[in-house]
């Protein structure tokens, strides 16, 4: 009786685990978010810095992803100080769960988008940390105009290297 | 056989005669039904635990745990992982094992269940340790660190990761003073504070699981199963723990009535109460006593009912009985308890009951204290006439605490009685007496159709191994065996 018991809960266990690891194969991991957040930022901020128009900055291209226009058009005058527009990358940061590296787009003295160009990525966990983190850690970025922000709890690795590279960033930017 | 003495007046109880209460004939397959049944709960048990270790893993592995092995770094980290779940999936089972869950006592009774908890405390302890020292060497290579100045990294730089360090030391402590080499040089009390920290250590390790860890990250499917079984796993202590003894407490208002001496040094405590209706068929199974007295209120008291409560006034009103005997100075002052002072109850718990039952006859064999829950066993358990078996052991006849008791029993109910009295055999482990063994009489001699009994034993636990060493070998199967540790 004990004998059945024990098969019973072996068999179960394996079962168990066969569609788990059935499912994580097919599922394919989650995937970093990195790359989905970058490309539009970069050309488009570019674009309307040197376009010096609010206008149509503001009606364009105001994606979910990139909230570019709006703040571009503020900025419009582009005589801010010694900085110039463009993008600068930050250094990468060596962190246990993965390089951090970021990318700012700088428009009139201002930053209007950041890039995750690498982000922790070690394990799945490390992944939703970074999914959740990066895009506020963008918002709050671009809302403050600096790196002096508070980390992302739960995700201070990240938040960290993150504003490590984003301060390496700015300082490149001259801002 | 010149064991099978009558009882020379042991002691005076002054509790009269017992009241036969509609204990019967057993109907027929009712004890071979109750048996199936609790071998397919047991068998449930034994999934539930064994698939619960496995889902943690598997969910795991479904939120794509294992896809971002790549390296030898991230290999050591998943493995970490790995560790860790299933070290916190044990520690989970371990405190559901010790949450008195009415379901898992009814199914393989408070002792085994213990046992298993305590089986389960070195293993749960080695996962999380390779948790740890897995996760600082992964981490370590991906930084290119040293595990050891990668753990002072992940102390310093990582919030709550100073909460897991502690987390872990406590552990360790816990487990260390449960060792039972360890746990002989310290009193109860000490372990039992010790033990509670396992608290502290589950509390201290959830902060770093949220922060750092997957378990309850947005968007897995492993959050959903990890917040679902420690809610239920919370809930369930805080009520079978506390909830339901303050209850039972409340509900049943019991009071001390009177202490009778039974022998030297051991006494009946006589307890009145209401609604002790919804106790009925607990004689024989443990309680834990709190006597709500100054300086004795914190001590609780596991004893067992040495007879069916009775109850015949109104709201369930009448009395329960323990029959306790002065061991440690907590037990001492349990002689002199004073009249109506109020008693806290949680309970009952234990498998020394009909619910046990497999056969439709049965055996009990007792010693010393030991023999005063089967005295209340004996009283309701159904067999036919010449279906049972009591053997009683103790040093002289005045120990075979509640002897006219159960000779009354016997009496009544056709039960065949024997006294071994006398010194214990010299040289070998028996649990016989003296002459018993120089008669050359053994278990099967008193019961020779005890393999197919119920064997119910009580006693200390040197003596009980013997006892069940001595059923096994007389052919009676585990599942017959049927022992409850009374070594308080």
């Amino acid at each position: 009786m004990k004998i059945r018991g024990t098969v019973a809960a072996a068999l179960a266990s394996a079962g168990i685990l066969l569609v788990g690891w059935q499912t994580g194969t097919q599922v394919n991991g989650i995937s970093t978010v990195a790359s989905s957040t970058t490309a539009t930022g970069t050309t488009g901020a570019a674009g309307t810095g040197s376009a010096g128009t609010g206008s149509s900055g503001t009606a364009g291209s105001s994606g979910s992803s990139s909230s570019t226009g709006s703040s571009s058009s503020s900025g419009s005058i582009g005589s801010s100080g010694s900085s110039a527009a463009g993008t600068y990358k930050g250094n990468t940061v060596q962190t246990r769960f993965g390089p951090v590296q970021v990318q700012i787009t700088v428009a009139s003295g201002k930053i209007t988008d950041i890039t995750a160009l690498q982000l922790t990525n070690t394990d799945g966990k490390s992944i939703q940390i970074s999914n959740r983190a990066a895009p506020l850690l963008r918002s709050k970025v671009l809302a403050a105009q600096s790196a002096n922000v508070q980390t992302v709890s739960g995700a201070t690795i990240t938040s960290d290297a993150y504003l490590t590279s984003l301060q390496a960033a700015i300082d490149a930017a001259n801002l | 056989m010149n064991t099978q003495l009558l009882p020379s007046s042991p002691g005076a109880s002054s509790s009269g005669r017992p009241e036969l209460s509609s204990a019967t004939r057993p109907a027929r397959g009712w004890f071979a039904r109750q048996h199936r049944q609790r071998r397919l709960r047991t068998d449930l048990l034994t999934v539930i635990a064994w698939a619960s270790v496995a889902a943690a893993i598997a969910l795991w592995l479904a939120d794509g745990g294992a896809t971002n092995i790549a390296s030898p770094a991230s290999l050591f980290t998943a493995a970490g992982i790995v560790a860790g779940l299933a070290g916190m999936d044990l520690v989970l089972l371990m405190l559901l094992l010790a949450a008195r869950i009415p379901f898992i006592d009814r199914t393989i009774g408070h002792d085994r269940a213990l046992a298993f908890h305590g089986k389960l405390g070195k293993p749960s302890l080695y996962l999380l340790l390779a948790h740890g020292v897995l996760l600082a060497i992964g981490y370590g290579m991906a930084e290119g660190l040293d595990p050891v100045s990668e753990s002072v990294n992940l102390w310093v730089e990582v919030p709550d990761m100073w909460l897991a360090f502690v987390s872990m030391a406590l552990f360790i402590a816990v487990v260390v003073t449960s060792l039972v080499a360890v746990r002989r040089r310290f009193p109860y009390e000490f372990w039992y504070v010790v033990h509670l920290l396992t608290y502290a250590a589950v509390a201290t390790s959830i902060p770093h699981q949220f922060s750092v860890g997957g378990l309850f990250a947005a968007g897995t499917w492993q959050r959903w199963y990890w917040v679902a079984i420690c809610i239920y796993t919370g809930t369930a202590l805080a009520y079978f723990r506390i909830l339901e003894p303050v209850l039972a407490t409340v509900r049943h208002q019991l009071t001390v009535a009177r202490v009778e001496t039974v022998a030297p040094g051991v006494v009946n405590i006589v307890m009145r109460g209401r609604k002790l209706d919804q106790l009925a068929e607990t004689g024989g199974r443990f309680f834990i006593w709190r006597f709500l007295a100054p300086g004795m209120w914190w001590h609780p008291h596991p004893f067992s009912l040495s007879a069916e409560p009775v109850f015949n006034g109104p709201d369930g009103q009448g009395t329960l009985r323990v029959t306790v005997r002065s061991l440690g100075d907590g037990s001492a002052q349990l002689l002199r308890l004073s009249k109506g002072t109020k008693v806290a109850l949680e309970g009952p718990y234990g498998l020394l009951s009909t619910a046990a039952r497999t056969r439709n006859k049965v055996v009990m064999i007792g010693a010393g204290i030991g023999i005063t829950p089967l005295r209340a066993l004996l009283e309701t358990t159904p067999f036919a006439p010449g279906g049972a078996t009591v053997l009683l052991r103790g040093r002289t006849e005045q120990e075979l605490y509640l002897g006219n008791e159960i000779f009354d029993l016997c009496q009544a109910r056709g039960v065949r009685l024997f006294h071994l009295t006398g010194p214990r055999a010299h040289g070998q482990p028996t649990w016989l007496n003296e002459d018993s063994v120089r008669s050359g009489y053994s278990l099967t001699s008193y019961v020779p159709d005890i393999k197919d009994a119920d064997v119910y034993v009580c006693g200390p636990a040197a003596w009980a191994a013997n006892v069940m060493a001595d059923a096994g070998k007389a052919g009676v199967p585990d599942d017959q065996i049927h022992h409850e540790r009374f070594d308080w």
